[in-house]
């Protein structure tokens, strides 16, 4: 009733409401204009929005780009990686040598490492963190599946012998995935080295074991992973109390975030979003990385019987590198010669690949091949900005104007497995990151070496010669002859025309600019315990 | 109702084994799969190493005990993995529902109130809207009006990144702030809440608004009101006291189902908005043919949809005393 007791007519009704309206928005409207700060969360907690691949985050089992992260942040390895990406610095081990062979490693350890829960970082819970790594045969237990034995006699030194010489096992110690677990503590909660036996998993996804600047404090899949400053860090501990890394798939919405203030970092921008950054409160690097994607050719797959070496060439010759890059990327990239990518040991001099499409024609006239038709069944991925239909559609372009016509069918990743462990797929596009700092793995990986990864999909013959280079690479302690070397197995796997990088995208880093540290790391992404606000 | 989630489960697991995909690939990744070490480690590890026929009765087995195996990408149960899912999607549906039942009724009435008339054919059209629009294009829009261009909403997500979850009660953030007495938190999560409502709710307005106005004008038809109106009644309490009541027995029914749909049907919204519910569970669960996970949400709609239809029983005989006395 209004207050002259009569009944409110209709207009004064309507009135009413839309005061209401009005007032709500209003309300609404102070509410969010401190919407990137509001919340009881603490104020100086670092925020990284990302889409978040976990799949584990027990260090014996997770494999993926922010495992990386977070296993940097919160298990650390016995060395670490300088800013340059290459050189091996000191971490949980004050020094480190291999014998002249290298099948035998020493680490000796910091007396000052502690874990989290102040007990000391000792030989034993190295052995116990690397044998389980291997022994629960995890994505990432190729690392330490080159251990033969542990000697852990003396806890302040690790002696690492291996099943046959490997130069690279330093870089592979400096992996994420090889940090160090408190054995006592992960033991308690069911962790062995059996895979039957070991129960640990769970509780690894809601506590952590490990001697880094951070302890898990929560996380909650497909939402949040929130990590806590060990405050009894051993080293120097860490500028922010909390990290929270959000779950923000889009890059849209990374950077919306970031403009707004609500997050103080996003690394997974694309070009397109990055590139229309102007904001005075954000800053925007673009560095190398050593991600790329790439296109592979199966001769032995059910109707690639025709990629024989010389259609294979003529593949690599129609495609127009730079157009790829420009399409993909908006030109924020670079072409890659070899499947070892710029910058890995080896990679120096190799001339950068580039079109011929009168060659190619020619190359496919030589061979008699003509209106060649192949299936190119690839996952329908979006990974590094690089968007994978685009890139098969420039492809597809590329390769019609020498008269081979592909037959485009992205699917998801599960069906592309099934279908490429099967029947192998002609051509496809697939991508790759680096797990460690050295050249070995690209070689073992893309390389024609017996019972490789691709070796096994195109089903190619081996090539033996790779497999003698790859082990003298191996046996080899000095640098220059090692990158020698793998200089010649960057251009056996050229000549193999198996693997034709497509892009190496760069990466953007977004921040706001009074956050101070973010660099990107070829081990670790992002080293969580560098960064500060200033 | 067991025989017919045991049925669900069984033609779900039968389904999701005959897909041709690989779920390795989502555990192991895609450089591990030509590794035989990894591969059988992980084989045994998630008994895909036994025939189809074992392990299906492995798993109605341990479903029996309520067990709903563990996901292979969340590597948790499927059962704590829905526990801690459910309400985010059972707040947004509440909320959902809500607007969609406040603001159906009252378009339906003003609809069916002035038959052909604008606000008809305002309504109507609104409808329309609401039923047609795809709801990821309807969040995406919302989030371009609201969220980017005027700044006055919130964008995906239940929280702003900075604030923290406030400590489960009932797993409603707004609920569970009010509890706690965190205001700043239940505006964030009230905030958060209204866009994916909205765009969830609105479908729901659609359907309602149609029906409330269709059944109305049925009853308006019929002898009682015309005898409310020849005795003097309000045209309100015609409409409002005697018309409505008999013209929402039909509601009950479609906002039943329409309720049970959106708890594992609100997908689109969920992924829109980075909803962390069942719905983009369910998304992510089917792109890695998570079995596990997927069998798991499969169940919880079954379980939604009788229970709603329970429910709507209960509503029916409350409702209308005819269907009491039979």
């Amino acid at each position: 009733m209004s207050a002259s007791g009569k009944r409110p007519t209709t207009v004064t009704r309507t009135r009413r409401v839309v005061s209401l309206v009005v007032a709500g928005a209003a309300v609404l409207s102070a509410c969010s204009s401190s919407s990137g700060s509001s919340g009881s969360g603490s104020s100086t907690a670092l925020v990284i929005a990302r889409g978040m691949d976990i799949n584990s985050l027990d260090p014996s089992r997770a494999y993926c780009d922010t495992c990386q992260i977070y296993l940097t942040a919160v298990y650390e390895t016995l060395v670490g990686l300088g800013d340059d990406n290459h050189t091996l610095v000191p971490r949980l081990a004050t020094k480190w040598d291999g014998n002249a062979d290298q099948t035998e490693f020493t680490f000796t350890l910091d007396p000052k490492a502690k874990f989290a829960d102040g007990t000391q970082v000792t030989s034993a819970d190295v052995k116990f963190s690397w044998e389980r790594l291997a022994g629960l045969q995890g994505a990432a237990s190729y690392l330490a599946g080159t251990i033969d034995s542990i000697d852990a006699t003396d806890p302040g030194t690790v002696k690492v012998k291996l099943k046959q010489s490997n130069s690279a096992f330093l870089a592979m110690a400096n992996a994420s995935y090889m940090g160090i677990v408190n054995s006592k503590v992960a033991s308690a909660q069911g962790a062995t080295a059996d895979p039957k036996t070991d129960k640990a998993e769970p509780w690894f996804l809601a506590n952590s074991a490990g001697s880094g600047p951070f302890t898990l404090e929560k996380y909650a899949s497909g939402s949040e992973l929130r990590l806590k400053r060990n405050d009894t860090y051993w080293g120097t501990k860490a500028a922010f109390p909390e990290v929270i890394m959000k779950e923000t798939p889009k890059a849209v919405t990374q950077r919306q975030q970031l403009e707004q203030g609500a997050v103080d970092i996003a690394m997974q921008l694309s070009s397109d979003v990055a590139k229309g950054l102007s904001n005075a409160d954000v800053t925007v690097k673009e560095v190398p990385s050593f991600n790329y994607v790439y296109l592979a050719l199966s001769p032995g797959a059910k109707g690639g019987e025709k990629l024989t070496p010389k259609a294979r060439e003529a593949i690599r010759l129609a495609l127009d590198y730079k157009g790829l890059i420009d399409v993909t990327v908006g030109g924020a990239g670079k072409s890659q010669p070899s499947p070892i990518p710029n910058g890995f040991l080896g990679t120096e001099g190799l001339a950068a690949p580039a079109q011929d499409v009168a060659k190619a024609k020619q190359l496919l006239s030589d061979e008699g091949v003509s209106d060649l038709s192949l299936d190119a069944t690839y996952p329908s991925l979006n990974v590094y900005g690089v968007d994978f239909t685009t890139a098969m559609t420039k492809v597809q372009t590329d390769l019609k104007a020498v008269g081979i016509n592909l037959q485009l069918n992205p699917v998801e990743i599960s069906v592309w497995a099934d279908k490429i462990g099967k029947d192998g797929i002609p051509v496809t596009a697939l991508y790759f990151a680096p797990d460690h700092t050295d050249s070995s793995q690209y070689v073992q990986y893309f390389g024609l070496l017996k019972d490789s990864q691709w070796q096994t999909w195109t089903k190619a013959d081996p090539v033996p010669a790779e497999a003698d280079l790859l082990s003298k690479a191996f046996a080899a302690k000095d640098d220059a002859a090692r990158a020698d070397l793998y200089k010649q197995l960057a251009t056996a796997m050229m000549n193999d025309q198996i693997i034709i990088p497509l892009v190496n995208p760069n990466l953007f880093l977004a921040s706001r600019t009074n956050i101070k540290g973010v660099t990107y790391s070829a081990c670790c992404n992002l080293d969580l315990g560098k960064l500060s606000r200033a | 109702m067991p025989l017919l989630l045991a049925g669900i489960a069984t033609l779900v697991f039968i389904v999701s084994r005959l897909t041709p995909a690989d779920p390795l690939v989502s555990i192991v990744g895609e450089r591990n799969l030509t590794n035989p070490e990894v591969v059988a480690a992980a084989k045994a590890r998630w008994g895909l190493d036994k025939s189809v026929v074992s392990q299906y009765f492995t798993y109605m087995k341990n479903l029996l005990h309520g067990d709903m195996g563990t996901s292979f990408s969340t590597r948790r149960p499927v059962l704590s993995d829905l526990w801690d899912r459910l309400p985010a999607t059972l707040e947004l549906t509440f909320a959902a529902m809500a607007i969609g039942l406040v603001f159906g009724v009252g378009l339906g009435v003003l609809a069916a109130r002035h038959r052909n008339g604008w606000i008809d054919h305002i309504a109507r059209f609104f409808a329309l809207l609401g039923s047609s629009l795809p709801a990821f294009w309807a969040g995406l829009l919302a989030l371009y009006v609201f969220y980017a261009q005027l700044g006055i909403l919130p964008g995906p997500g239940r929280l702003d990144p900075r604030a923290s979850e406030p400590g489960k009660i009932t797993g409603f953030f707004t609920i569970d702030s009010l509890l706690h007495g965190d205001m700043s938190t239940f505006w964030s999560a009230l905030k958060h809440l209204i866009l994916p409502a909205c765009v969830l709710g609105w479908g729901v307005v659609g359907i309602v608004s149609r029906l409330v106005r269709a059944s109305l004008l049925d009853e308006f038809s019929m002898e009682y009101v015309r005898v409310g109106r020849a005795m003097g009644l309000r045209e309100r309490t015609v409409v409002n006291t005697h018309a409505l009541r008999n013209a929402l027995l039909p509601t009950i029914t479609i906002v039943a189902f329409a309720f049970a749909f959106l708890i594992t049907g609100a997908v689109l919204t969920e992924i829109v908005f980075s909803w962390p519910g069942v719905g983009s569970y369910a998304v992510d669960a089917s792109r890695k043919l998570d079995f596990p996970a997927v069998i798991g949400v499969t169940i919880l709609g079954g379980v939604a949809f009788l229970i709603t239809n329970l429910i709507t029983d209960i509503l029916y005989a409350s409702a209308d005393p005819r269907i009491r006395l039979a």
